[in-house]
């Protein structure tokens, strides 16, 4: 693979991680927001990623086949906000119950353990990447 | 950083008329390269440079935009490097010839 294609690809991993790691931080801080901007508690945001062409100037096999990562979309997830009773809550309803978002915070601490591992990944990518590189070079000495 | 990028204006300039004058001859293969060489690991090192310095300023553009760049420039100021000391290596073999 081409150099600077190589690099391209691993920065826009390095880009995806951290946006879905920046995603799962709003999550977790919001975990008993119950008032936004649109109204109610806040919902769970989850990111979705979409695979893209780049162009690739070392061999035309892998051409097609070789993919960088975009951020496609965040979207909200809009089910399972929980009904907690707290009647001293001041956004609770007539009935003393709060919206509540629905953030699991176990599946959140999951996901984080996967983006983070994930972007570790891509800097193991990198870092290979340039050791071939150096070895290459080390043709000309 | 700064002290690593190679100087921004006068290796340009310089090598900018050393360029136009050879280009009017024939042998102008060569030396067009070895510039255009010199030339593309400079804008590396400030494109690098410009990262590294938005980073600090804490504009757009992430850490690791800025380590990219950085690698980047390392490593093509390595090729050329070594593109160098290629050269240097035939030229002081063509003076030890015996004539």
């Amino acid at each position: 693979m081409d150099l600077t294609t190589s690099l391209k690809i691993c920065g826009s991993g390095l880009a995806a991680q951290r946006a879905k790691l920046d995603i799962i931080t709003s999550n977790l801080a919001n975990i008993n927001t119950t008032r936004t901007p649109e109204g109610g508690p806040y919902r769970k945001k989850t990111i979705a990623l979409a695979a893209e062409t780049v162009a690739d100037n070392f061999d035309s096999t892998i051409k097609e086949a070789v993919r960088s990562v975009r951020i496609d979309e965040v979207k909200e997830d809009t089910n399972g906000i929980k009904m907690v009773y707290d009647p001293s809550h001041p956004d609770a309803d007539a009935k003393g119950y709060v919206a509540m978002p629905n953030i699991n915070i176990m599946s959140e601490m999951a996901d984080m353990i996967t983006a983070s591992r994930a972007y570790e990944a891509c800097v193991t990518a990198f870092e290979s990447t340039k050791n071939m590189t150096m070895k290459t070079l080390e043709m000309g000495r | 950083m700064n002290n690593m990028a190679i100087s921004n204006t006068p290796i340009v300039s310089a090598a900018g008329q050393k360029d136009g004058q050879t280009r009017t001859g024939s042998t102008s293969g060569f030396s067009d390269a070895l510039f255009n060489a010199v030339n593309e690991v400079n804008n590396q090192h400030q494109t690098a440079d410009k990262a590294i310095l938005n980073v600090q300023a804490g504009n757009t553009g992430g850490l690791h935009e800025a380590m990219i760049a950085l690698e980047k420039a390392d490593i093509s100021f390595r090729t050329m490097l070594t593109v160098r000391n290629k050269i240097i290596e035939a030229y002081q073999e063509i003076m030890r010839m015996q004539v």
